[in-house]
């Protein structure tokens, strides 16, 4: 029997003793490189029992126990660093997705901060997160503003404190820095929608760019992706929906991120559900297609714009309420609205 | 303060009232993940929370951790290092091979390997202990924590492939990582059925015990090979 071992091929007579020998050179790169690759024709795993050390002991690829260990040390470490150096590019696109999170959480805190320290000069401005950002940055102080902008008027009148000195550059400064986070934002954004057409272009016909990344991200990789079924692509992102209904008798989400596609947001609440099936089907089969072939095809996006269609078709009005709870007190709750439907659950 | 050995390697350091389990450092001055170092008579310890440890917990449960000073251990599920660096510390005159699937914890246990000669890193699936059975040796023990719905099939494949005739597996189940709903108790006693019956290699139970209260919903067992 012909086995294999990180440091060479043995071949093992039926007594398991090892009788022949093909060693593989002692240098730790090449060592490093059949560790990753160790698949050769006709060779199998040593059997169970089998002393490594011994045998290499025994061939002369080391001379003692401690040169095996150095040895073989060595060369995993080497193996290792050269297989976690391999980067795609849907692993960048992840890191884009998840720092975009970062930066909206980051700049909405911030921003927050900017409105109550402006509040103290111009209460009466009316802006809240990015234009206002933006609107400090540029005039810092509000006897900056210029006549022809439509704050003028509010300004002059404003009850605020005076805005002057160290604390207007603080102020104006700190707008500023939070500017370049909005910056840094759309140009992620920027990036991802340019990334993922290359990497995804089906994906992002059928779900749209941003929200493709953002499935690839919680999956964890394209590939990953590809082999969810789609009734997982249909309700990532609504965990803790999906661990409630399965713990109790909550009822089932009917969608996670893919909520966000217009598709789905602009329907009327009793198509949603059909319409996040259809189209979670299609995106499954449109990321198994840019994994497995990379080439564009059309004809998902057009089938599934006839699904729609159909189901529109087929329910054009809400369902009628089902009254079986008739003269039991406080469970019909609401006004001629069913309990537990639309909405994202 | 004081040092009392425990168990071969692992120390029960006294101070100031309290106790705190540490190994001593293979590695002098150099802390891994934050944790405190402490000389005592020219010796130096690093503290080992059993909070972050389920090898650590199981120590402080009284397990009668089989691992020598010159042990070849087989760690299954090895992350960034936190417990690996442990083992490491204890078996200074052995070696472990730490398995690790993740590229990412890769990245941080590649960095402790650097600086420590006895461990093997290895970048694969526990599950398929052929895609490694030319690297590793037979092994005196298997600890494994993969957090895996099979892991209990996964300690049988890799039992039988490397562990030695008398070698002992330590394993955590994490019955949340098995079945999120169900009652863990009933998880946990499924999962010791199974090792005890299900595999080619079949297990003999030693000693098994929950780890509250430091690690929710896990178990902690000791078992070796029942031979026929």
């Amino acid at each position: 029997m012909k086995i294999i071992t990180w440091f060479g091929t043995l071949t093992l007579d039926s007594d398991g003793k090892v009788v022949e020998w093909d060693l593989f050179p002692k240098d730790t790169d090449v060592l490093a490189e059949r560790l990753i690759q160790p698949k050769e024709a006709d060779m199998n795993i040593p059997p169970t029992g089998f002393d490594i050390r011994a045998a290499a002991i025994e061939c002369g690829f080391v001379a003692s126990n401690d040169e095996y260990d150095k040895l073989l040390r060595d060369v995993s470490i080497r193996a290792a660093k050269q297989q976690i150096s391999s980067g795609t590019p849907d692993m960048g696109i992840i890191q884009a997705v998840e720092a975009l999170d970062d930066i909206d959480e980051t700049a909405n805190t911030l921003s927050e901060r900017l409105a109550e320290w402006y509040g103290m000069y111009f209460p009466e401005v009316g802006l809240s997160s990015e234009p206002l950002v933006r609107f400090v940055a540029k005039y810092g102080s509000r006897s900056n503003i210029p006549t022809d902008d439509r704050l003028y008027e509010k300004a002059t009148s404003s009850m605020g404190a005076e805005l002057t000195g160290l604390d207007e550059e603080l102020v104006k400064g700190f707008a500023e820095n939070i500017c370049t986070l909005y910056d840094s934002r759309s140009r992620i954004e920027e990036y991802l929608v340019k990334s993922m057409e290359t990497t995804a272009p089906n994906l992002v016909n059928i779900a749209g760019a941003l929200i493709g990344a953002r499935l690839v991200s919680m999956a964890g990789g394209l590939e990953k992706l590809a082999r969810f079924p789609s009734s997982t692509i249909q309700v990532i992102g609504a965990n803790r929906a999906l661990f409630k209904h399965l713990r109790a008798r909550a009822p089932s989400p009917k969608h996670g991120i893919i909520f966000n596609n217009p598709i789905i947001k602009n329907a009327p609440w009793w198509q949603r559900g059909k319409i996040a099936r259809a189209l979670a089907a299609k995106i499954s089969l449109a990321v198994r297609m840019d994994v497995y072939s990379g080439e564009l095809n059309e004809s998902i996006k057009t089938e599934l714009d006839a699904k729609i269609e159909s189901i529109k078709a087929a329910n054009p009005k809400p369902p009628k309420r089902e009254n079986k709870n008739k003269n039991k007190g406080g469970k019909v709750k609401g006004k001629g609205q069913k309990q537990n439907t639309g909405g994202r659950r | 303060m004081a040092a009392k050995e425990v168990s071969a390697g692992i120390f029960e350091i006294t101070e100031r009232g309290g106790k705190q389990l540490a190994t001593i450092n293979l590695v002098p001055s150099a802390s891994v993940y934050g944790e405190k170092l402490i000389e005592i008579e020219g010796c130096e310890y690093r503290i080992w929370n059993p909070k972050r440890s389920k090898l650590a917990a199981m120590v402080i449960k009284k397990f009668n951790v089989p691992i020598k000073r010159d042990s070849k251990v087989l760690y299954l599920g090895a992350a960034s290092g936190t417990t690996v660096s442990h083992v490491s510390d204890i078996v200074s005159d052995g070696i472990v091979y730490a398995v690790e699937f993740s590229q990412r914890t890769m990245r941080d246990l590649i960095g402790l390997c650097d600086v420590r000669s006895n461990i093997v890193p290895i970048l694969a699936d526990a599950n398929r202990p052929q895609s490694y059975a030319h690297i590793v040796e037979e092994v005196d023990v298997i600890f494994q924590d993969v957090a895996q719905p099979n892991q209990s099939e996964i300690a049988a494949v890799n039992a039988k492939q490397f562990l030695k005739r008398d070698g002992h597996l330590l394993l955590s189940i994490k019955a949340r990582s098995i079945d999120t709903v169900a009652n863990p108790k009933k998880v946990f006693k499924e999962e010791v059925r199974k090792l005890e019956n299900d595999f080619d290699v079949k297990f003999e139970v030693a000693d098994s015990q929950e780890l509250m209260p430091f690690h929710e919903d896990h178990l902690g067992v000791m078992a070796r090979v029942r031979h026929v």
